[in-house]
C-alpha cells in the first residue's frame, strides 16, 4: 500500500507531464508510421521537447497544416519519458511570411537548436531571442549581424558563453586598438600583431566589443565574428557537420 | 497462435504494408490461404517482377519498368515545360485532374538539410542538365506547401533563373467548398497574398 504523501507525490508528477498550450516553435518533424509526425519542439518553458502527433497527416486531423516549423503556436502535450504524446495545437498568429533564402538561414537556426539544445532544458531567453531572430529574418535586413546574435546567445545559454571582455592571460579589459588571438575554451589573448600565432582565431579587440554588445556592422567586424563563431560552434558540434551550412554555402547547380 | 512459423511470418511479412496492423496482418493471410490461393500466388509473382523490373525513369525519375516512362516518351507532350513535384504519386494526381500536358520531373524527397537531404540526393544535377539543353522554356513547381517544399521550390526557382528559364509556382489557397472560419491564419495569408483580380 502507498502512503498518503507518497500518493500525492506520484500525483503530481504524473499531472507534472501534461503542459496545456505552451509556446512553442516546431524545429524539425518527419513522418511516423502512415499518418503521424514525430516532431521536435523548442518550447519556452519546458526546453526541447520530443513528441508524437498522431494521426497530423490526415486531412481531417486538428494539426493538418500546423506543425511546421517557423511558425509560433502553442502546443499542449502529455506523457512521460522521451517522447510525449501532443494533444493540442494553436495558433496564435499567422506563420511568418518566410520564404526563399531566409529558410535556408531558418533551417540552420533548427540544427543548431537541435544539435545543441538537449532535452527538457528550459531556455526561455534563447526562445525569446529565436522569436526575435526568425522576425527580424524575415524583414531581410542585417541577416549575418542576427546570425552571430543568435549564435552569442545560443553558446551563452548553453554554458559555453564566449570571453569577449577581457584578456584571459593578463586579465585587463578587451582594448579596441589591440589584435588578440581567440583559444577555444579559454578565450582571447593579445598578441603582436607580427607574430604568427595561429592556434586561435585572430580578431581585433574592436570585434571582440562589437559581439558583446551586438553592435556588429562592419564589414571586418562581421567577418571575424563568423570565423569566431564557425569555430566556436564547430568545437561544440563534434565530427559532424552541420548540413544546413554546405545547403547555403554550395553554389545552385 | 497457430504454432506454424511460415504462417506467423507471412502475417509479420504483411505488416511492412501500410496501414496494416497485426489483426489486419492475420486476416490477410488466413484469407489467402483459405480462399484464394491463386490471387496470392499472382500477388506473390507480381511483387517479385515490380521489385526487379521497376526502376526510375531516366529522364524524369518516376517509378517505370522502361528506360524512359511512357508521359516522357510521349511526343504528344510539350517537353519544354516541365512540372517538379516531390513524388510519383503526385504524377498520378495532376494527371488525373490538371489537364496538365507537359512533362514531369519527381524529386523523390524535399530538401531537408536536418535529415541530410540535399540537392544531389534529390537528383538536381540532373534537372540541371536539363535545364542546360536549352529545350525547358517553364518550370512548374509544384512542391508541396511546406517549409521544406518551399526551400526546394525556392533552390530549384534560383536554378531557373541563373538560366534565364520562367519559374512559376502553383497557387496556395482557401480549398472550394471550404470555409473561411475553418482555414488556419496560414492558408488564408496565403489565399490573400494570392488573390486575383475577377
Amino acid at each position: 500500500m502507498m502512503s498518503g504523501p507518497c500518493t500525492a507525490l506520484v500525483t503530481a508528477m504524473i499531472s507534472s507531464h501534461k503542459v496545456n498550450l505552451e509556446l512553442a516553435y516546431i524545429l524539425h518533424s518527419r513522418p511516423y508510421r502512415d499518418t503521424s509526425l514525430l516532431v521536435d519542439i523548442f518550447s519556452r518553458t519546458h526546453g526541447r521537447i520530443g513528441a508524437v502527433a498522431k494521426g497530423a497527416k490526415q486531412a481531417k486531423s486538428k494539426f493538418n497544416g500546423l506543425l511546421q516549423p517557423f511558425g509560433l503556436l502553442m502546443l499542449s502535450w502529455s506523457g512521460k519519458g522521451d517522447l510525449m504524446t501532443l494533444t493540442d495545437a494553436e495558433q496564435p498568429q499567422a506563420a511568418l511570411d518566410i520564404n526563399g533564402s531566409q529558410l535556408i538561414s531558418g533551417f540552420y537556426l533548427n540544427e543548431l537548436l537541435t544539435r545543441l539544445l538537449q532535452r527538457h532544458d528550459p531556455h526561455q531567453i534563447l526562445f525569446d531571442i529565436y522569436h526575435e531572430t526568425l522576425c527580424i529574418l524575415v524583414k531581410d535586413e542585417h541577416l549575418e549581424a542576427v546570425l552571430r546574435r543568435f549564435e552569442f546567445y545560443l553558446l551563452q545559454e548553453t554554458g559555453y558563453g564566449l570571453v569577449l571582455d577581457h584578456d584571459v592571460e593578463t586579465g585587463e579589459a578587451i582594448q579596441t586598438e589591440a589584435c588578440y588571438c581567440y583559444y577555444i575554451e579559454r578565450g582571447p589573448v593579445k598578441i603582436d600583431k607580427t607574430s604568427d600565432q595561429q592556434q586561435g582565431v585572430l580578431i581585433n579587440g574592436q570585434t571582440l566589443l562589437a559581439i558583446k554588445d551586438g553592435s556588429l556592422v562592419e564589414a571586418l567586424h562581421l567577418k571575424q565574428a563568423k570565423q569566431l563563431m564557425r569555430a566556436v560552434i564547430a568545437h561544440q558540434l563534434g565530427d559532424k557537420p552541420l548540413r544546413s551550412r554546405e545547403l547555403a554555402m554550395q553554389k545552385v547547380l | 497462435m497457430t504454432g506454424s512459423s511460415l504462417i506467423n511470418r507471412l502475417i509479420e511479412s504483411l505488416r511492412c504494408l501500410p496501414s496494416v496492423g497485426p489483426k489486419s496482418a492475420q486476416r490477410m493471410a488466413y484469407h489467402l490461404l483459405e480462399h484464394n490461393r491463386q490471387g496470392a500466388s499472382q500477388l506473390a509473382h507480381d511483387l517479385l517482377e515490380a521489385i526487379e523490373q521497376i526502376g526510375n525513369c531516366e529522364q524524369c525519375r518516376t517509378l517505370s519498368e522502361k528506360t524512359v516512362c511512357d508521359i516522357c516518351n510521349n511526343r504528344g507532350r510539350d517537353q519544354s515545360v516541365i512540372c517538379v513535384v516531390e513524388s510519383p504519386a503526385d504524377v498520378q494526381v495532376i494527371e488525373q485532374v490538371a489537364g496538365y500536358r507537359g512533362v514531369y520531373f519527381v524529386l523523390m524527397g524535399h530538401l531537408s538539410p536536418l535529415d541530410g537531404v540535399g540537392p544531389i540526393e534529390l537528383g538536381l544535377d540532373i534537372l540541371a542538365k536539363k535545364l542546360d539543353a536549352g529545350i525547358i522554356t517553364e518550370l512548374i513547381l509544384a512542391t508541396n506547401p511546406t517549409v521544406e517544399g518551399e526551400a526546394t521550390a525556392y533552390y530549384i526557382a534560383e536554378m531557373a533563373s541563373t538560366r534565364g528559364i520562367k519559374a512559376t509556382r502553383i497557387a496556395h489557397g482557401v480549398p472550394i467548398g471550404g470555409e473561411l472560419e475553418y482555414v488556419n491564419s496560414t492558408t488564408l495569408s496565403h489565399a490573400f497574398n494570392g488573390r486575383v483580380e475577377l
